[in-house]
């Protein structure tokens, strides 16, 4: 029994005696957002219990506790913090070879009343070679779709027939279900899809801009706040951009991962060493970066660099030598290798995504 | 002693400074001015990259420290190095880079403050296509402006214009092109510039 469960115990007593604060736990714990931990147990102090005397201090005291609440949930909203088990990560996840053959079982596509832009052939064509090549996975030249990319590239590598399968239903159908979540995509997306220009070899690549565009349509953050329906050229725009809590909660509604996430969009994560940390980590599970790519891949000269994070890339491999950490890791249809120093390692990170399959996390 | 004189005379001289030197004023001779050199260096990477891809980008404001991209089938490698460091030759042996056309394109980039060069991918009709991009960090742009780059787009092939002189995706669609999220200006059929406030 892990040191959370025993701190659930004497909650458990209490619920016994009285079906009143049942009815709380259970509202709190079957709430549509993920709740963290710490609120969960905040939540228990007796609420139930209405003061004789409505005297200053129980006043502070409960005005206190609310406070507290208030900004936890919030604070939750904001970081990408948590370790909750996705509601989907039971099953089997499929194999490539699953997927290409049920890609090779279609043998022509019709053209889609849907995405009056793509093309059926070029569609099928871009689909076969995301599932066969996970890593050609390419965002675009100056879009705001890294953090799709990311996504997409973890879907391949985790369930590549459930993503053919999705694309497909979208393609066809306009709307796709997978899992709890149902997409809906906007009429201006389902116009653009296909028109996408100057993005380097994701001109040529409808399947992935239709799956970009849906993404980013469908799940918003609060970078998104003021731009939230898409118009032309958006895809370079906050329409299309990913905050780390956005990303983590795209993982868990997708992906049958558990998700870890350590960090947040201003803050570095408190991991200790994140050489280690993430070594560690990477040993029984995927980690994706939420990393300063403005420090990294110097776009300007300007001395004073903002410090804030800009990319997600999945680290693939990790190693330390004489000083220098050197690090693989994917993004943009690559593999790339970089060495840079511990403190500058740790300047750049920002988040840390843990993402293990069932009966592999610590 | 009374300032308000002195601060009349600043404050005019403040506003000229600030649009004397505005970026529409360089760009149209800063291509003339550079041709040999700015060609020289065009020529010789696009020899250079079909040999091994790469791409090399100076990162401090000094113009002594490189970031240079190797890029293979199965993997880019990114190292930074200072000019002076003899580990930046023994790299390019290593990954087999023309080291000594490599080592005269970057002093060439250096003299004219060039601040990168790269082979982008464009597509016409799902036809590949590449042009060479290259950033200068060009001394006459207004030094209080955000846009500091001056930044040039090769292309292989003529391309299509409007009658202002702006790059088209094809002549027949009429629509601009936008290359790093930045439409260009025509300096010859095949040479376009831009001003920006990135180099890549």
């Amino acid at each position: 029994m892990t040191c959370s469960n025993v701190l659930f115990l004497p909650l458990l007593f209490k619920i016994k005696k009285d079906p009143v604060f049942l009815q709380q736990v259970l509202a709190l714990y079957l709430s549509p957002k993920n709740i963290h931990p710490t609120i969960f147990l905040i939540s228990f102090i007796p609420l139930n219990k209405q003061p004789v005397k409505q005297n200053t201090v129980t006043v502070r005291s409960y005005a206190l506790k609310y406070a507290l609440l208030t900004g936890l949930i919030l604070l939750s909203f904001l970081r990408g913090h948590g370790q909750f088990a996705s509601p989907r990560d039971s099953g089997v996840t499929s194999t490539r070879q699953q997927a290409i053959d049920f890609l090779n079982e279609i043998k022509e596509l019709a053209p889609s009343r849907a995405w009056p832009n793509i093309k059926p052939a070029l569609f099928l064509q871009n689909l076969r070679t995301s599932v066969e090549q996970p890593i050609s996975i390419y965002p675009g030249n100056g879009t705001n779709f890294c953090g799709y990319g990311a996504l997409t590239y973890l879907f391949l590598r985790d369930d590549p027939l459930g993503f053919a399968k999705l694309l497909l239903q979208l393609y066809r159908e306009g709307t796709g279900s997978f899992g709890k979540t149902i997409f809906t995509p906007s009429d201006p997306v389902k116009k653009t899809a296909g028109l996408l220009r100057f993005k380097g070899v994701l001109d040529i690549r409808p399947a992935e801009q239709l799956w970009f565009l849906c993404l980013a349509d469908h799940y918003k953050g609060y970078l998104n706040f003021f731009n939230r329906h898409y118009d032309p050229d958006d895809e370079d725009s906050f329409w299309a951009s990913v905050n780390y809590s956005k990303f983590n909660r795209m993982l868990r509604k997708l992906l049958r991962y558990k998700v870890k996430a350590r960090g947040a969009d201003l803050i570095r994560p408190r991991v200790g060493d994140r050489y280690k940390y993430i070594s560690e980590k990477m040993k029984t599970g995927t980690v994706v970066l939420y990393i300063n790519n403005r420090i990294v891949h110097k776009k300007n000269h300007v001395s004073i660099k903002l410090g804030f994070p800009t990319h997600f890339i999945v680290a693939e491999r990790i190693s330390l030598e004489n000083g220098l950490i050197t690090l693989i890791y994917w993004d943009y249809g690559s593999r790339t290798q970089l060495q840079l120093s511990p403190a500058f390692f740790k300047r750049v990170i920002y988040g840390i995504t843990y993402c293990s399959k069932k009966g592999h996390d610590e | 002693m009374n300032k308000r004189p002195v601060t009349i005379l600043i404050f005019p001289l403040l506003v000229l400074g600030l649009f004397s030197c505005s970026p529409k004023n360089i760009t149209g001779k800063y291509y003339y001015e550079n041709e040999q050199t700015l060609n020289r260096i065009e020529k010789s990477y696009k020899e250079l990259y079909h040999q091994k891809p790469f791409t090399v980008a100076f990162t401090a404001k000094d113009f002594k420290t490189i970031s240079l991209e190797i890029i293979t089938d199965t993997l880019s490698y990114i190292y930074e190095f200072s000019l002076d460091e003899s580990r930046l030759a023994d790299t390019l042996v290593k990954y087999g880079l023309p080291a000594p056309g490599l080592l005269e394109l970057i002093r060439e980039m250096q003299s004219i403050r060039c601040t990168w060069v790269n082979m982008l991918d464009y597509y016409v009709d799902q036809k590949k296509n590449n042009m060479v991009f290259m950033s200068v960090k060009a001394v006459a742009v207004n030094p209080f402006s955000y846009k500091k780059y001056y930044i040039l787009a090769y292309f292989s092939q003529p391309q299509s214009f409007d009658k202002n002189g702006n790059l088209l995706d094809k002549r027949a669609t009429r629509r601009l092109r936008k290359i790093n999220g930045q439409t260009f200006k025509r300096i010859n059929d095949k040479v376009c510039y831009t001003i920006s406030g990135h180099f890549r």
